[in-house]
């Protein structure tokens, strides 16, 4: 049985382990040196050093171990982490302050995200505007730039930008993986729908204030980014909504369900990014023919993502990011990466080769500045 | 507007998630033709705009003779938005609410032509803490125009939900429109009470 | 029709590996391209608007925007217009504005600098109060609330 498993499953030799990393080391490699490592500062380098062979060493673990996402998570969580802590450190550098006072906003200097985007689309469309106090381009976290990578990442991964692009999914996948057992385990599927509702309220409203509502009044990672200076009633009202929004959905909900259940009950792009699963070549499949209905999937499922019925259908729903916890999970691996148009049980080892490598590479070129300049400013604290 | 476009959609959902299950039939292309379907909803949609017009003009007269005084203009409506937005999220969670549908009466009238026109009137009248809220802000606007804008928002944000309708008929899972709109009502549910306990705050603060 | 179907998914997929690879080279060229599209401006309650006239001292500038009324449908009632000092501006600013170059002032604004202090002082009933008054990275910005009508 276990020599089935194994010939079925994605483990690699070492050789072959290596030569599959071994066009992430070149890629990696040439992005975060430039094609010409700097040795003039000790400290850049070494943080440029850990953070390249991190990066590198997961991607070939994946390979050698044919589990994906405990490797996908380490570098998704530290990701979240240096994202915050850049932020943090910025802005406490710049401002001496975690919160962004009425000129930062006059002058547009606020740092723009992904979480913005669907608020602002409809008064793109008939106000021919941003409403967003911050750069369209030029100067960090600009408006050009972020729309780009959001837009090209969507196309690609579908909702798998919330599970290898998103530098906020980190925190509650973090926190989801702290318990061993959950304490909840029933929750209604009804939940799944919250994200549309919310995209839907915050699109709406966002054209009608032409603000950004998400951003001013839900949005729970602005408890470890930045936020508005508590000058008032709806100032404080906010920052009371802010953190404890962080502190049920982000931290003890995901703790006591091992779910990310910000993403899977709040987030709007999370809604924007399951309908662009309509659109990515990427897909998790179900093998009806290996597959004995036990159910492990939809157990670790972090995101809602697979119930029984949709096993019993052979198929995986839209809510799903590819994390690869469900694949790692089956015991028949009878559920595997795919590509659409292939069908499932077939040209597994290619489908999940191809997929990880695309998405990998995103993630690590996309979070690699920031890491960096956290190992950075962590080494120079140090020494 | 914006508040009273958000009360709007969520009266819509609201409305949707206790009486989808008997607009759909009437209001939905089955084998009816979207011709049909189109004049119907049209004819539901007036219905409701002129009861709306109507409701802005009592509510602001009430409102007029009721919130004269200053802190009762401030605290008053602020207690409406957290006791009505209370009811919007229990509206959400509540499993019985199909049985609350008030639209259930129409199903007793014969004559079809009517039919639209009936769901229309019960409709606006329905029992919904959303309208309650709104009848509250309009009654404290400054002027009956203020009063009508605040109605119009609230009549747009209502109607969204029901323009998909004439499409519900092709559309695989309905239910999933019926739950969303669910989630959306208990979200405007906790918006306004939010609202409300700021505006309480707020106006105790500044007396 | 499998076999094509086939096809088309691995080429699909095979462009998406293309998109990525070229995605961060290629970030800054396509982020200039995108801010270049019609929509991919501030909206003037963000940017503060268009500089409707400038006052230039001896030394300092200051920049009276055009009034600010934008709604998604229409224009709103209420809005505001923002005015900006640059230069070097002295402790106490001083400055009776017409804003809607009809040749009558309609506002003073007196701007304490050291204490944070703005008065506003309207002639005209449109004129609703201070919205934002702030030291800024350039010197000094003023919001002034406006009814339109």
């Amino acid at each position: 049985m276990d020599n089935v498993l194994e010939k079925t499953g994605m483990k690699k030799s070492f050789g072959k382990s290596l030569l599959y990393t071994l066009p992430m080391f070149l890629i990696t490699f040439m992005f975060m040196t430039g094609g010409k490592p700097n040795f003039s500062d000790p400290a850049s380098a070494l943080a440029v050093l850990t953070v390249f062979l991190l990066v590198n060493v997961l991607y070939f673990f994946m390979h050698y171990t044919g589990k994906t996402d405990r490797y996908r998570a380490v570098l998704f969580i530290i990701f979240a982490l240096s994202l915050s802590y850049t932020l943090i450190h910025n802005m406490l550098e710049v401002r001496k302050s975690m919160s962004f006072s009425q000129a930062d906003i006059l002058e547009c200097k606020i740092p723009f995200c992904h979480l913005v985007i669907p608020m602002m689309i409809l008064p793109a469309v008939f106000t021919k505007s941003i409403i967003f106090p911050g750069s369209i381009i030029g100067g960090f976290a600009n408006i050009s730039s972020m729309v780009v990578l959001w837009l090209i990442a969507t196309i690609v991964l579908g909702r798998g930008f919330c599970s290898w692009g998103c530098f906020y999914g980190g925190w509650d996948d973090g926190f989801s993986r702290i318990r061993k057992k959950p304490v909840i385990k029933k929750i209604s599927e009804l939940w799944r729908w919250m994200p549309f509702a919310v995209l839907i309220m915050v699109a709406l409203t966002s054209a009608l204030a032409l603000m950004p509502t998400y951003c001013s009044w839900i949005c729970p990672f602005k408890a470890v980014t930045e936020f508005e200076q508590v000058t008032s009633v709806e100032s404080a009202t906010k920052a009371g909504i802010f953190l404890s929004l962080f502190g049920g959905l982000v931290i003890a909900l995901p703790v006591m369900t091992r779910k990310r259940t910000q993403c899977s009950f709040l987030c709007p792009m999370g809604a924007v990014n399951t309908l662009a699963n309509k659109i990515t070549p990427f897909t998790v499949k179900i093998d009806k023919n290996s597959c004995n209905e036990c159910f492990k999937c939809v157990e670790v499922c972090p995101l809602y993502a697979l119930t029984p019925a949709d096993i019993k259908a052979g198929k995986v729903s839209l809510f799903c990011s590819k994390c690869g916890k469900c694949v790692d999970a089956c015991p028949k691996k009878a559920i595997n990466y795919g590509i659409r148009g292939i069908p499932a049980g077939t040209m597994k080892n290619f489908s999940r080769n191809l997929f990880l490598f695309v998405s990998f590479l995103f993630m690590a070129i996309f979070s690699a500045g920031s890491i960096i300049s956290t190992f950075h400013g962590l080494l120079k604290l140090i020494f | 507007m914006t508040d009273s476009f958000i009360l709007g959609l969520s009266s819509g959902s609201a409305c949707l998630a206790t009486c989808g299950m008997v607009l759909f039939p009437y209001l939905m292309a089955g084998s009816a033709g979207v011709k049909k379907i189109v004049i119907d909803l049209s004819l539901f949609m007036f219905t409701r705009f002129l009861i709306y017009f109507v409701m802005a003009t009592f509510a602001w007269y009430f409102g007029q003779a009721l919130f004269s005084n200053a802190v009762v203009r401030n605290i008053v409506p602020g207690i409406l938005y957290i006791v009505f937005a209370i009811l919007l999220v229990w509206y959400s969670i509540d499993k019985n609410r199909e049985k609350d549908c008030p639209v259930k009466i129409v199903k007793t009238v014969n004559n079809q032509r009517l039919v639209p026109i009936l769901l229309g009137i019960v409709n606006s009248f329905g029992f919904c803490p959303a309208l309650f809220i709104i009848l509250t802000k309009s009654a404290t606007q400054g002027t009956l125009l203020q009063s009508y804008l605040a109605f119009l928002a609230f009549f747009i944000g209502s109607s969204l939900w029901f323009l998909p309708l004439p499409l519900a008929g092709k559309m695989k899972k309905k239910e999933v429109l019926q739950n969303i709109g669910i989630l959306a009502t208990g979200l405007a549910g906790i918006i306004f009470m939010i609202k409300g306990i700021t505006n309480l705050i707020g106006g105790i603060i500044n007396g | 029709m499998k076999k094509v179907k086939i096809i088309a998914g691995i080429s699909w997929a095979f462009l998406c590996l293309i998109m990525i690879i070229i995605l961060f080279p290629g970030l800054n060229s396509f982020s200039v391209s995108v801010s270049k599209l019609p929509f991919m401006k501030l909206n003037p309650k963000y940017s503060g608007g268009e500089i409707a006239k400038q006052m230039i001292t001896a030394s300092c500038t200051l920049d009276i925007r055009k009034p600010v009324f934008n709604g998604f449908f229409k224009e709103r009632n209420s809005g505001f217009v923002q005015l900006d000092w640059h230069g070097t501006i002295p402790e106490t600013i001083k400055d009776s504005i017409d804003y809607d170059n009809d040749g009558n002032k309609d506002f003073c604004v007196l701007i304490d600098r050291k204490d944070s202090k703005t008065v506003l002082s309207p002639f005209n009933k449109k004129v609703k109060g201070v919205i934002i008054s702030t030291p800024t990275s350039y010197g000094w910005a003023v919001r002034v609330g406006l009814d339109k009508n």
